[in-house]
């Protein structure tokens, strides 16, 4: 900056007389002086017009792009911009309204009650940003003509021939000396007034493009519906139910300020296939791409009528949240809003600020929602299943990236479960994970293992049966998800077997009926959501002894069957008097003992799970028998069974 | 090693069939024998035989128990264990508790047991049945799970304790749940077994007449259902508890004085003290429980005229009435004496089972005394035969070298074996005495008579019978007592449930509003004060009460009714009526009329009636296309389903379809007052309508031009009045029978050639009676 001038006084304060302001700082006025800002002039004009058919003055209005691609004329059937004198400032109110900012009939409510333009600043801006400027009026039988360059008028207000009619026109052509070389673009300008169309049910709007020759002609007596039918087209959707919501209210909203002022709310919308929610906001007429207050009231309303709904009529599904977004999702919703004060951010109106709207939009909508929804039972349940339907895919594909986000190798050590005693090796081919069944054989075998490549995962009392259930309620199972962590290949459809984290899964359980209980259990959640691994030769069980045998003083020793234990006694010495007693729990062993007997991969001995060829309906069948539902099989199996087993010995524990 | 491919489905199977029966032989299920699970018979043996804590001993510690039993016997839980052995001492659990508690051991209010470093325990007299003869060697022993020492495989039950205590578990495949049987019933029926083999289950359940459940209550199942019961080993037993009536001054009540076998008390009275906070038995204003060691629930009363509703009531909608859900399956004895193989029994198989066992046990109980007998008398033989010539034997010993020198000699010299020797010579010098010679004597003779007196036991099935039969009627009258669950059978009162009686019966104010809501208030201070939503208004306002019924008639010809008391109370919006019924699309109420009695216009006598079967008060609707139906009331006054009840049949395929403009409540008089869209206005007697006997299309109100239709209708009593209706210009036309009368299906006056009607002022139906009215408990029905 540089340093203010010695002589800073108030003859230094430059006060910018009328409407150079504009000229000196256009961007303030109109956005920008790019094409954005360039074509807002047209919609200055063309939005001062509507808002006349707002009003109910006008029902149509003609736009033409002229030849030189750089000036266009916006013609209505409107009442006719005032021409008498202005009684205070003695001049006519068309060159007022044309050549002062914040002159105009839209302040004060009474003329307009809502309408685009509002700092009054619409019109003369344009004019202030034009070359040249041309406004011919048809007011009380006469037709009135001004010529305005750059904000300034060519001449005194003249008076022409006798016409029939009312309305304004205004031709303009946008200064080079602001704007450079740009020009008028058809497709914005037709793409602009189509919606404007569509919000104005019934407005007629015109548009000759002279440099192309085409003239185009918007009218809808649908309005808002004729719109959300296009959308919906566009986006290659279809509505779940036939008849869209519609709602159309004018309710009175507590302002801002200190006055009272009424807000009209026109919704359209309706549920469809499509799977993203789509918004089409407009204030007084003017689209706002980024939504604002209104959208947010409508979102609110949509959310809490579908809610009350729902709750109303007990059809909140057992087990499945739905969240605001399942509510919205296929919604394509359309708000219009007229606002007596509308705030935008920006001049070009990009969003709403006016923060009174939202609880007005919120109510309108609610209210009329509700009742359309419980008027309207087919389309309300149409409604309904389609959000329950989001909900279910929303939980369902969760799941999937949950299972993706375990598998993530940056989660993978952050993620492992904190019971799980890890091992060294990170090498899947040497590394064992050893799932033990309580926590007094897990401190066994955690003590007694080697830390190098054997991890220990302790388990506590029954696992879930995951025969029946989905893999979601299997997952939420602490005991099945901290092996399913602790293996970090995933599960289910997403199991991958190149990242299992250990070549070895090898089930260590007590050799007492409980324990195989567990181990059926363990076994029956890898058949039904990790097959690969059992295919693939992961998953072992290992064979703890069965019998220990005491010679007096001297260590136990351990036999892992029958025949073993008579082979060690018959090894004594001839007088000794071995005591055999049946092993209960890993628990009774001490660590290095365990090791040595179940653990040492030199010692041990380990069956490895297979899925036998050709017995795989087999395999099924039993796994529906002894684990499913139906006790009756299971019974059935078990009675067969009885009469063939031997070792019956062993359920007197 | 290598490791070994084992199939998945091998892996499986052996692993699952072991758990599955080692749970169903050595854990879920009771022994029919003992009737006792291995848990429960564990605990009974070491108190016995380790603790010695029979009924004469000191009470010790419930944690020694527990120690001994988990270290010695049963590798599980401690916890597990000492539930299993609270249970046994619970006299609400069994009906003869096994083990003599001292401290407390919960209640059934669902406390739960002290501690068990708190609580001590001893045996039972009862439970010595169980234990006393395992000296005699009656029952097989098998090692324990760590062959350290050994344990019965069952206990030799003096009694059936399987059907006197009863026993619930859960196994694989399969599970039981034995309800207890009074202990003097069930010896009656083994004795009429034992005296009668060929006895059926129907002969055994005259003896055995029904559970007798340890909490008391009564049992209503009858007695062809409780045979079936027995016979199918399976079915539900019906059971309640029990009350009685009690005055105390001004106020009555009923005192619920048992609940069925299995209610937590603390759980059930909570539950009927929210049900009577929340209003949903109107005959009871309190609830106390006064329990003390016998069960006492005071349930104060409305009126003395209310018991029977109350406990109804209480019956229908508590778990004071339930019933048990019976499963004999029990192991049965198989040819390995140490495993017992599930079956799912009878009564007369469970007996059978039962009383063979008994008679098995007493045989090897007598041979083993008998066994004892013959050795002593070996013994005595022994005595005897030296005892005359004492002399010579003193003289051999005194020769002999020692013992073992003097024992061969005199085996020698009398040919008496090792025992007898030994004994002799074992003998104190005192016994040579002549009145100890004399005693040794007596003994013998008394031996061999005792001897004698067994053998024949054992010598035919019948006598050995008569013993089975003799002890237990001994033990019948030591231990037995009286049932204590009542057999109420079919003479049971059911006391009558009508859902009618408790509904709180009380005036109310039903408000609907245009938009479709509902709700009731008890008391409107003006219409203008009834909150709705914004937008929305009043549509009616209606008295009623709370067990009256109130219809809604929509526009496409359905009426719909609703219990008065299913209606939301609450000062807020009220629900959407399509909560209540499946509303079709764009379906609306264009009437509702409160169904109360009082609420009805009176019938005028002088109106004659026009059906017999269709008595006044009618309803009456008129629909768009001029058609007007004329119907009993009564029709729809009682509750509809979801779907309501047509009340008017509406012309199909034509647009825009026909629909109902208005309905309401008529006796026949007064006149039916119509504007029609395009200006025609007619007013006609509403006696001209004739009656409908059921939904119909009704007959022409009044004719119209092809695209006209009724724009506003309404019944009118007084002549000068009329339905208001405005033409979109503003102007107000008031249709009074004063003005435009004229006949039913007539076209009517036409008012104006262009432009149409375009509002309708109705005021709403608003129905307040008197003054507000507040809650009235007992006004008249």
């Amino acid at each position: 900056m540089a340093p203010p001038p010695a002589d800073y006084n108030a003859a230094a304060i430059t006060v910018l007389e009328g409407l150079e302001p504009v000229r000196k700082r256009p961007g303030m006025y109109i956005g920008g002086t790019g094409s954005e800002g360039f074509h807002h002039l047209l919609w200055e004009i063309v939005d001062n017009s509507v808002d006349e058919a707002m009003e109910g003055h006008a029902s149509s209005v003609v736009v033409t792009l002229h030849a030189d691609g750089r000036s266009a004329s916006v013609v209505d059937n409107g009442r006719g911009i005032p021409v008498d004198l202005h009684p205070v400032h003695k001049k006519p109110a068309l060159e007022l309204i044309l050549c002062t900012l914040h002159s105009g009939g839209k302040f004060d409510g009474k003329n307009y009650r809502t309408s685009a333009g509002l700092h009054g600043v619409g019109s003369s801006v344009v004019n202030a940003l034009s070359e040249e400027m041309t406004v011919t009026v048809r007011r009380g039988g006469f037709e009135h003509k001004q010529t305005f360059r750059r904000g300034k008028p060519t001449g005194p207000l003249v008076r022409g021939a006798e016409v029939r009619g009312t309305g304004t026109t205004t031709r303009f052509r946008p200064d080079p000396e602001i704007f450079g070389v740009l020009g008028f673009d058809g497709d914005t300008v037709r793409e602009r007034l189509e919606v404007t169309a569509y919000i104005h049910k019934g407005l007629r709007i015109l548009l000759k493009d002279e440099l192309k020759g085409e003239n185009s002609e918007f009218k809808f007596d649908g309005g808002l519906r004729d719109y959300l039918t296009l959308l919906c087209k566009k986006d290659d959707r279809k509505p779940v139910h036939p008849e869209p919501f519609t709602v159309d209210r004018e309710l009175l909203a507590l302002a801002g300020t200190d006055k009272e002022s009424t807000v009209r709310v026109e919704c359209v919308m309706a549920w469809t296939d499509g799977s993203r929610e789509r918004f089409a906001c407009f204030a007084n007429g003017v689209p706002n791409p980024s939504g604002g207050t209104h959208e947010a009231g409508a979102r609110d309303a949509v959310n809490k009528a579908v809610r009350t709904y729902i709750e109303t009529h007990d059809m909140q599904p057992r087990g499945l949240v739905l969240t605001a977004d399942d509510i919205r999702e296929g919604l394509v919703c359309i708000v219009s809003v007229f606002v007596a004060d509308p705030q935008f951010q920006g001049q070009t109106k990009e969003k709403l600020n006016n923060p009174e709207v939202k609880a007005v939009v919120d109510q309108a909508i609610r209210q009329a929602l509700e009742g359309w929804l419980n008027q309207n039972r087919t389309a309300a349940d149409a409604v309904v299943t389609r959000v329950i339907q989001a909900a279910r895919v929303r939980v369902a594909s969760r799941n999937v990236e949950d299972q993706i986000r375990r598998k993530s190798p940056v989660n993978n050590r952050l993620n492992l479960p904190g019971k799980l005693s890890d091992c060294s090796s990170s090498d899947a081919d040497v590394a064992e994970l050893f799932i033990v069944e309580g926590d007094s054989a897990g401190g066994s075998a955690k003590q007694g293992r080697d830390r190098e490549f054997q991890a220990i995962l302790p388990l506590r009392g029954k696992v879930l049966n995951t025969e029946a259930g989905t893999l979601e309620k299997v997952l939420k199972n602490e005991e099945i998800s901290n092996v399913v962590c602790a293996l970090g290949c995933g599960v289910g459809r997403d199991l991958d077997v190149s990242r299992l984290r250990y070549g070895r899964v090898i089930l260590l359980m007590d050799a007492d009926s409980d324990g195989h209980h567990i181990a059926t259990l363990l076994l029956t959640f890898f058949y039904r959501h990790m097959p690969k691994l059992i295919d693939a030769g992961h998953v072992y069980l290992a064979c703890p002894p069965l019998f220990r045998i005491d010679v007096g003083q001297q260590a136990p020793r351990w036999a892992a069957s029958e025949v073993e234990r008579d082979r060690i006694i018959k090894k004594l010495p001839p007088r000794s008097t071995p005591e055999v007693t049946r092993f209960k729990g890993l628990g009774e062993m001490p660590p290095k003992t365990l090791y040595e007997t179940t653990m040492d991969p030199k010692k041990r001995s380990l069956y490895r799970v297979r899925i036998a060829d050709g017995r795989r309906m087999e395999t099924e069948q039993l796994m529906n028998d002894l684990m499913g539902k139906d006790a009756k099989p299971r019974k059935r199996e078990i009675l067969e069974r009885m009469a063939m087993v031997d070792e019956l010995d062993a359920f007197a524990g | 090693m290598d490791p070994v491919d084992l199939p998945l489905d091998e892996a499986v199977r052996e692993r699952y069939i072991n758990y599955a029966l080692s749970v169903i032989t050595a854990r879920a299920l009771p022994d029919v024998r003992d009737g006792l699970k291995p848990v429960q018979r564990r605990i009974l043996y070491a108190m016995y035989v380790n603790l010695r804590l029979t009924p004469d001993a000191r009470y010790r510690k419930s944690a020694a128990v527990v120690g001994e039993v988990m270290a010695k016997y049963h590798p599980h839980g401690d916890s597990a264990i000492y539930e299993a052995m609270v249970r046994m001492a619970q006299d609400f659990s069994l009906l003869h508790p096994l083990v003599d508690g001292q401290g407390n051991f919960g209640s059934v209010d669902g406390d739960n047991a002290a501690a068990m470093r708190y609580t001590e325990v001893r045996l039972q007299p009862i439970a010595i049945e169980l234990l006393s003869e395992l000296k005699q060697q009656t029952v097989p022993f098998r090692p324990t799970y760590d062959g350290q020492h050994s344990e019965p495989v069952l206990l030799p039950a003096q009694f059936p304790n399987v059907l006197v205590n009863g026993v619930e578990g859960i196994a694989v495949g399969m599970a039981t749940r034995i309800p207890p049987h009074n202990l003097r019933e069930v010896i009656d029926a083994c004795v009429h077994l034992i005296d009668n083999p060929e006895a059926t289950v129907a002969d055994l359940a005259k003896k055995v007449k029904a559970p007798d459940f340890p909490t008391g209550g009564e049992i209503t199942s009858t007695a062809d259902e409780l045979l079936a019961v027995y016979t199918e080993g399976r079915g539900a037993v019906k059971l309640r508890g029990t009350w009685e009536r009690e005055q105390k001054g001004r106020k009555h009540y009923v005192i619920v004085k048992s609940l069925p076998f299995g209610v937590t008390k603390s759980k059930w009275v909570a539950a009927v003290g929210a049900a009577i906070g929340e209003r949903k038995v109107p005959q009871l204003v309190d609830v106390r429980d006064e329990s003390s060691d016998e069960m006492r629930v005071v349930m104060e009363l409305r009126g003395a005229e209310d018991a029977d509703a109350a406990v109804a009531w209480l019956y229908r909608q508590t778990e004071m009435q339930d019933a048990f859900h019976v499963n004999l399956t029990m192991l049965v004895p198989t040819e390995r004496p140490d495993v017992g193989a599930p079956s799912e029994l009878d009564l007369r198989e469970t007996l059978r089972y039962w009383l063979d066992f008994r008679r098995d046990t007493i045989r090897k109980r007598t041979e083993f005394d008998i066994n004892e007998l013959q050795r002593r008398i070996h013994i005595l033989e022994g005595y005897a035969l030296v005892f005359p010539i004492l002399d010579e034997v003193i003289r051999i010993i005194r020769a002999s070298e020692g013992k073992r020198d003097a024992a061969e000699r005199l085996m020698d010299r009398f040919g008496l074996d090792d025992e007898q020797v030994d004994a002799i010579l074992e003998l104190r010098l005192y016994k040579l005495a002549r009145l100890e010679i004399n005693l040794i004597l007596e003994e013998l003779a008394e031996k061999r008579a005792a001897a004698e007196k067994l053998g024949a036991i054992l010598s035919s099935a019948e006598a050995l019978w008569g013993v089975v039969r003799s002890e237990l009627l001994d033990v019948r009258k030591q231990h037995g007592v009286a049932r204590r669950t009542v057999l109420a059978g079919q003479t049971a009162p059911e006391p009558a449930y009508s859902e009618h009686a408790y509904i709180v019966q009380e005036d109310t104010i039903v408000v609907v509003t245009q938009q479709g809501y509902v709700k009731r208030q008890a008391s409107v201070t003006g219409v203008e004060k009834i909150r709705v939503r914004e937008g929305d208004t009043v549509g009616w306002a209606l008295r009623a009460s709370t067990v009256s019924t109130i219809t809604f008639y929509t526009n496409l010809g359905s009426a719909y009714t609703l219990r008065v008391d299913t209606i939301p109370a609450t000062n807020g919006f009220g629900d959407p009526i399509q909560r209540f019924f499946g509303f079709a699309d764009k379906e609306a109420v264009v009437a509702v009329v409160s169904n109360d009695p009082r609420q009805l216009p009176a019938v005028d006598p002088t109106v004659a009636l026009e059906a017999e079967d269709a008595p006044h008060p009618h309803v009456v609707a008129v629909s768009a296309h001029g058609r007007i139906a004329r119907l009993a009331l009564a029709m729809f006054q009682d509750v509809s389903t979801k779907n309501g009840r047509r009340y008017m049949r509406l012309e199909e395929g034509v647009e825009p379809r026909d629909v109902v403009v208005n309905a309401w409540v008529s006796v026949g008089t007064g006149h039916v007052a119509i504007a029609s869209l395009f200006g025609n206005v007619l007013a006609f007697p509403m006696a001209e309508v004739s009656v409908l006997k059921g939904a119909g299309k009704g007959v022409v109100a009044m004719t119209l031009a092809t695209t006209d239709s009724v724009f506003a209708v309404e019944p009118v009593l007084d002549p000068k009045l009329g339905p208001s209706v405005y033409t979109a210009l503003g102007r107000e036309e008031v249709v009074t029978p004063a003005r435009y009368a004229g006949r039913r299906a007539a076209r009517g006056k036409n008012l104006f050639k262009r432009g149409h009607f375009a509002v309708w002022k109705r005021s709403p139906d608003i129905r307040l009676g008197k003054a507000a009215v507040g809650p009235t408990d007992k006004e008249e029905s």
